[in-house]
Parts: C-alpha cells; sequence; structure tokens
C-alpha cells in the first residue's frame, strides 16, 4: 500500500513535470515567435524611419538645391547673356573675357559676409571653357578663385553642354585637407550663330546634408570618382566605404539605393543618391550613413521587453500549472486510491475463488474417490448376494431378503454410478463427445423399459414426439436425461395418472416436454428441485436419492441446453428440456 | 583730247582730291534676298545670321580703295540710339572720322565694342548727357557696336580708308561720285564675311557703270 502511494505519488509528479515542460515549450515557442516579429518589425521600421529621413533630408536638399540652381542658372544664364561675355567671345576678344566677367561676376563672388544662413550663392571661383571643352586660363586667377591645376582639370568637359551641368570637383589645398566643390556648368550660346561657344563653370561651396544640429552620429559625404569624401570618417574608413560604394553603384543601375556597412565597428545604414544624373560631369553621390545603434538599442530594449514578458508568463505558468496540476492530480490521486481499493478487492476474491476452487476439487476428488473406494465393494457385495441367490439350500424367506439385498445393492451402484458422474463433471473432465443424437428413438425405448419396471403404478401415457428428432449430444447422456424424467414421472405419479411426452422444433432447438400427473412440489421446494440430494419433500416410500435433476440438468447444460421445471401444481409437474438441434438428420436406428 | 587729259592729270596731283573728283562710278550690287518681310518704315537692323553680321533688309557699302590722303581735321558723324536701335546701323566712316553717340531713348544705353578695330567703352549716359559721347576711329575695320544694357542692339561701323564711299539704296543702287582718275579696286562691302572686289579705271569725266552681282 505504502509503495503503490509512493508510485501514484511519482506519477502525479511526473504528469505535473510534463504539464509544466508543455506550458514552457508553448510560452517558449510564443516567446520565440513574438521575439521573431519584433525583430523584424523593428529592423524594418528603423530602416523604414531612417529611409523617410534621408527621403525627407534629400528631398529638402532637393528643394533648396532647386532653388539654388534655380537662382544660379538664372544668375549664369544672365552671365552668359552678358553683351560684354558675348562681345569678348563673338567678337574675338578673348582677352576681355575674364576682366569683363570680372566686372559681370562681381556679385557672384563677393563675400555676402555674414549672411551664412541660407544657402549661400556665393561662388567660390568660375572658369569658362573654350569650344574643345578645355578651361580657357585666366589671366588673374586671383580675381576669379584660386585653383589647382589638378582642381581645373577636373572642370574639362568632352563636349560643350547643351545644358545645365552640375558636377562636382575634388580640391585639395594641402594633404590633409580636401575639400568638395559643388560647380554649375551653364552653356553659352552665341548670339549670332546660336551654337554654344563657351561655358560658364562657376563653383560653390556644396550643401551640408545634414545640419549641424543632427548631432546623433549621421554623417553625410559626397562621393565622386570613386573616393569617398566624408571629412567626419578617417581616410581609412572614407577609403574602405569608398570602395564599397563603389561596388554598389556600379552594380546597380538605380540612381539611389541603400545598403548597411559597418563603420568602426558599428553597423550603420548607408544611403546614397545620384547627386548629378545625366550630368556631363563624373557621376557624384550623396552619401549619408545613419548609425544604427539607436535601433539597436530599441531592438535591445525590444528584446529585453519581450524575454522579461517570457520570464513572467513562464513563472505565472509556472504556478498556473503547480495549481493545475495540483488540481487535476486530486482525482488522479482518487483514481488511483480507488483502483488500489479495487486491486486489493479483487485479490481477495481472486484467493477466495482459489480456495473455494481448491476446496472444490477436493471434495471432487473426495467423491470421486469415495465413489470408486464404494464401487469396489458393492460389486464384490452384488456379486457374493447374486451367488448366494444361484445356491438352492435356503428357505424361501432368504431368497426374498436376498433378492431384496441385491435390489439395494443395484440402487446403491446407481448412486455410485451418478456420483462419479457428477464428480467428473465437477472436476471439469466430462468432454460432450457431440454427434446427432435422435431424441424420438431414445424416447421411445425408455417408454418401452418404463413399462418393465417393476412397482410401478398403473399410468396412462400420452406421447406426441415426431420421428427422427435430431438434436447435438452424446447419446448415453442424453438418453440418461431423458431416463431421469421419465422415472421421476412415473415414481411420483399417482394411481391411474397420466404421463404426456412432447417434443417440438422451435427455432434452432428441441424442446421437450415431460409433464406427470400426481402430487405437486411443495411450492417453497420447488427451487430446491436441482439442488443434490434433494428429493422434493416427498415421501421416502418413492426410491430415489436426489442427485437424479441436479445430474440431468447438469447434462442439459452440458449439452448447451438447459432443464427448468415448468410448473407443478394442481395435480401436475412439468419439465421442459431444451436441446440444440443437430445440423444433419438422423440416420437408422441407433441402439443405446 | 590726249593733251587735255595729260594736263587734268597735272591739275589732279596739284589740287585735293575732293575737289577734283570728277569721276562717277553707278551701278548696283546685288543684295542678298531679305529675310524678312518687306517693311514699309525702312527701319534697318543688324542681324546675324550663320555668323555673318549685315543689315536688315540688306544694305551694301561701296567703296573705292586705295591710298588716299587721311583727313586733317576729324570729320564728325553720329549714330544715335532711338527706339533702342542704331540710327543709323550701318555707318562707313573714314579713318580718323569721330562718332558721336547720342541718346535720343528715354533710357540709359551703354555703348561699347570689343572689336579689334576699336574698343571702347562709352559706359552708362542718359539722354542728356553732354557733350555726346564720342569715339574717334582711327583703325579701318568692322566695329561692332552693342550695348551693354541692350543686348539685342547692334550696330556697324565701317571704317575705311578711303573717304569715297556710299551706302546703297534698298535695291543695291550706288552712285559715287567726284572720283579721283586712275586705277583702283572698286569694293562692295555685303556684310561682315563678304565682300565684293572690282579693278576699275577711271577716267576724268567719266561716269563708270559698275554692277556687283
Amino acid at each position: 500500500m505504502i509503495s503503490a502511494s509512493r508510485s501514484s505519488k511519482r506519477g502525479v509528479r511526473s504528469f505535473r513535470t510534463k504539464l509544466l515542460v508543455a506550458m514552457m515549450l508553448v510560452v517558449s515557442g510564443l516567446m520565440a515567435f513574438a521575439l521573431y516579429f519584433a525583430q523584424r518589425h523593428v529592423t524594418a521600421a528603423a530602416q523604414h524611419d531612417l529611409q523617410q529621413d534621408f527621403q525627407a533630408e534629400l528631398s529638402s536638399l532637393d528643394k533648396v538645391q532647386e532653388l539654388r540652381n534655380a537662382a544660379l542658372v538664372e544668375r549664369c544664364g544672365a552671365l552668359a547673356s552678358r553683351p560684354r561675355i558675348h562681345a569678348a567671345l563673338e567678337d574675338n576678344a578673348l582677352d576681355l573675357l575674364y576682366p569683363s566677367a570680372k566686372d559681370e561676376l562681381r556679385d557672384l563672388m563677393e563675400d555676402e559676409g555674414s549672411q551664412h544662413s541660407g544657402p549661400s550663392l556665393h561662388a567660390k571661383f568660375y572658369r569658362f571653357l573654350n569650344a574643345a571643352g578645355a578651361v580657357m586660363s585666366p589671366p588673374n586667377p586671383k580675381n576669379i578663385g584660386q585653383l589647382s591645376p589638378s582642381a581645373e582639370t577636373q572642370l574639362i568637359l568632352k563636349k560643350l553642354p547643351e545644358t545645365q551641368q552640375i558636377g562636382y570637383i575634388r580640391e585639395s589645398a594641402d594633404a590633409t585637407d580636401e575639400t568638395v566643390d559643388e560647380v554649375v556648368g551653364v552653356p553659352i550660346f552665341s548670339t549670332e550663330t546660336g551654337d554654344v561657344i563657351s561655358a560658364l563653370v562657376v563653383g560653390f561651396e556644396p550643401f551640408e546634408l545634414i545640419g549641424k544640429g543632427a548631432g546623433s552620429g549621421t554623417k553625410s559625404g559626397i562621393w565622386l570618382d570613386g573616393q569617398l569624401h566624408m571629412p567626419s570618417l578617417s581616410k581609412s574608413a572614407q577609403a574602405a566605404l569608398g570602395s564599397e560604394i563603389a561596388k554598389a553603384v556600379t552594380n546597380s543601375a538605380s540612381a539611389q539605393s541603400n545598403f548597411t556597412v559597418t563603420v568602426n565597428g558599428a553597423p550603420q545604414l548607408l544611403f546614397y543618391k545620384r547627386l548629378n544624373p545625366n550630368s556631363l560631369f563624373p557621376p557624384a553621390y550623396e552619401i549619408c550613413v545613419y548609425p544604427l545603434a539607436d535601433s539597436m538599442a530599441q531592438l535591445h530594449r525590444l528584446r529585453w521587453r519581450i524575454g522579461g514578458a517570457g520570464a513572467l508568463l513562464l513563472l505565472g505558468g509556472f504556478v498556473a500549472s503547480h495549481v493545475v496540476a495540483a488540481r487535476l492530480a486530486v482525482p488522479v490521486e482518487k483514481l488511483e486510491l480507488d483502483s488500489e481499493k479495487n486491486r486489493a478487492q479483487r485479490k481477495r476474491a481472486e484467493t477466495a475463488l482459489a480456495s473455494t476452487s481448491e476446496k472444490l476439487k477436493r471434495s471432487t476428488r473426495y467423491s470421486a474417490d469415495a465413489s470408486h473406494q464404494l464401487k469396489s465393494p458393492v460389486t464384490v457385495l452384488r456379486a457374493g448376494l447374486e451367488g448366494l441367490l444361484t445356491r438352492d439350500d435356503f428357505k424361501p424367506e432368504i431368497y426374498e431378503e436376498l433378492s431384496a439385498l441385491l435390489h439395494h445393492t443395484h440402487r446403491l451402484t446407481g448412486v455410485i454410478d451418478d456420483l462419479l458422474l457428477l464428480s467428473r463433471m465437477d472436476a471439469g473432465h466430462l468432454q460432450i463427445d457431440s454427434q446427432p443424437v435422435n431424441l424420438s428413438q431414445i424416447i421411445e425405448e425408455w417408454l418401452d423399459d418404463l413399462g418393465a419396471l417393476p412397482d410401478s403404478p398403473e399410468v396412462k401415457i400420452e406421447k406426441k414426439v415426431p420421428p427422427d428428432l435430431c438434436i447435438a449430444g452424446e447419446r448415453r447422456y442424453t438418453s440418461l436425461i431423458v431416463q431421469n424424467l421419465l422415472e421421476n414421472a412415473r415414481k411420483y405419479n399417482r394411481p391411474d395418472g397420466l404421463i404426456r411426452v412432447s417434443a417440438a422444433r422451435n427455432s434452432g432447438e428441441v424442446v421437450l416436454t415431460i409433464g406427470n400427473s400426481g402430487h405437486p412440489i411443495a411450492r417453497d421446494a420447488q427451487e430446491h428441485v436441482f439442488e443434490r440430494f434433494h428429493r422434493g419433500g416427498t415421501g421416502s416410500h418413492i426410491s430415489g436419492h436426489g442427485l437424479g435433476l441436479n445430474l440431468a440438468r447438469e447434462l442439459a447444460r452440458l449439452h448447451n441446453g438447459d432443464l427448468r421445471l415448468v410448473r407443478s401444481q394442481d395435480d401436475w409437474t412439468e419439465f421442459e428440456a431444451r436441446f440444440l438441434i443437430a445440423a444433419p438428420t438422423c440416420g437408422a436406428a441407433q441402439t443405446p | 583730247m590726249m593733251r587735255r587729259l595729260a594736263r587734268f592729270n597735272v591739275v589732279v596731283a596739284l589740287f585735293p582730291i575732293s575737289v577734283l573728283g570728277q569721276v562717277t562710278v553707278e551701278g548696283r550690287v546685288e543684295l542678298p534676298e531679305s529675310h524678312s518681310a518687306p517693311v514699309v518704315a525702312k527701319r534697318y537692323e543688324i542681324v546675324t545670321h550663320g555668323g555673318v553680321l549685315s543689315t536688315q533688309p540688306p544694305l551694301a557699302v561701296v567703296y573705292l580703295a586705295g591710298s588716299f590722303q587721311k583727313p586733317t581735321s576729324h570729320p564728325r558723324k553720329q549714330i544715335a540710339q532711338k527706339d533702342l536701335t542704331f540710327v543709323p546701323s550701318l555707318l562707313p566712316v573714314q579713318v580718323g572720322t569721330r562718332v558721336e553717340f547720342p541718346n535720343l531713348d528715354d533710357t540709359y544705353h551703354s555703348i561699347f565694342s570689343y572689336s579689334s578695330a576699336k574698343r571702347f567703352d562709352l559706359g552708362r549716359y542718359r539722354p542728356e548727357e553732354r557733350p555726346i559721347p564720342s569715339e574717334v576711329f582711327d583703325t579701318p575695320g568692322l566695329v561692332i557696336l552693342r550695348c551693354d544694357i541692350h543686348e539685342h542692339m547692334r550696330g556697324l561701323i565701317l571704317v575705311l580708308d578711303t573717304p569715297y564711299f556710299v551706302v546703297t539704296d534698298a535695291e543695291g543702287r550706288f552712285r559715287l561720285r567726284g572720283l579721283p582718275t586712275g586705277h583702283y579696286t572698286l569694293n562692295a562691302w555685303i556684310d561682315s564675311k563678304t565682300t565684293h572686289e572690282r579693278p576699275v579705271e577711271l577716267k576724268k569725266g567719266e561716269t563708270l557703270q559698275v554692277d556687283f552681282r
């Protein structure tokens, strides 16, 4: 019992563990799901935000640049159409070109001083290109903005532009200080021929895309001709980024895109956009590098939050599972206990059954033994009595006495036979060798014998049995059943009584009914008539030993049939025996 | 007859040419076709077509090229600015001529030229500017006049090393009177890139018919 309760507790614990594991699995799955989606969402949102930022910056830049370019174009266009410049170019007075321009472009070149708030229209330098696209060298570069020879070569175009061109040039004052200037190239059309005879190229300081206020680590620069100009980065970082951008720019046909890079070990989102599409000048790209640290931190926070929520959920789940397991365990435990009780009961019953069966076996063996032990002396006794009857030197009374004794030994033999049969049945040793048996014939034979029996009262016999009723069974035992019933019907009849025998087929069975007139069996004895050694309260003047009906019923049941008392009242007692119909019909008449 | 001619030659040598000019050359210059519809009010403008400056409607300048004495005093000529154009738009002058540029508009003008024959810049001046801004043109060649304020304005001054020149009429007809006798080249300036030449022998009292076509 103790080990059982222990095992039941173990079972409950394992159930609880399983429940907990299942809950943990569900919670972890949910968490993983949530984390995955949160990460995706945050990353996408961050990229989207930054992209929008960049687009907003760019569009504002575009607007400002558009404004500035419009202003510049108008200004440069106006300048380019100045009669003096045209006169210098058209009237073959190139020596007067720069001097005239100096006057005409004076306001463009003059520093507006403190007005640094808006986008500056202040030019750093200007140059004219000749018909071949080469720079016309100025007589006095000081007035028109100094340029290094390398910078000046960057102004050279393959041909003169028909439209306004935006370009960028790299100007390095010394090894460390490098600047990028934006240049606007405006064609100058001849008023005489309408051809482009020259171009005015004006250099400006480029825009700072990211305002000075945006100190969140965002960097902007210009990528030009394979190199990145981003002063906030180290030279090596610029070179590394520059080559990455070069790869992206050459691989992608689109004028703008973005990708993730690592700068100084930190992930950054890099945007690029062509600044001068369709320009004759080398392509230049606006580069913006946004640190992803913020979004990473946000992601980190979110991860922690989700992790915390998951842990809480898990904790809650743990507690809940404990509670649920405990509550669920109650009926389980009860069930366990109940089944324990059942087991004990069954065991007891089994033990009882075993002992009963043992007792039964013993008693069966005993009765069998006893029958065997009795049989030999009775046989000896009968043989002795029969031997004595053959002598002729006794008095007649002695013969009578001997005859009576012999009759009793016959009865004793019958009882012993019955007991032996019953004990075999009880031991389960009796096997029915089932064959088709002609019941009609058996009845006929026993009815014949009935008349031959001694001291039988005069009774009338009514028989209603169809010929060749075939049942499944072993002939000697079915015969015994019929004999027992008929003998009882005669024995317990009254003088001038009646025995009615009828048999009929009834849906797979043969029903044999044997009724007799005479004193009925007492009502309270009726239920005991099939018990052994029960004589039905009949007078002792009737021979019998109280085994016949019991034996008959046991045999009938062994034949998968039955025997029952139909009624016993008003001078009429009737028994009914049922047998299974044999499949084939019975052949020729058999003798018992 | 021959003697008379010889005597005349002596006279020519002794007298100033202007006085002695007896020869007349007349004829017609075939002008390029007008690119614009004929206008009633003849206003001649300088137009450029394919980089060539000419007047519109076309006019030509016929002049006698040769070695002539420069004038001792500066003859004065005028090119006015009127209705934002130069009037006349084409002015042939002899080397050493002072050309005045009166402003007849009620706005500023700023006449200048970057032409190699004469570079000058009169600066902005009002109509009332006195003395009238002027320049002496002492190098032969074509001077393109521009206004710094009105970029479309063009004027041409053809500075010639000769006192004998005339502007044709709209049909290209011309007549040069009082020319000296001798062998010369008669030129017809049609536009900035085109000048026709004809060698002529001018004889006293003769009227020579020269057609440029």
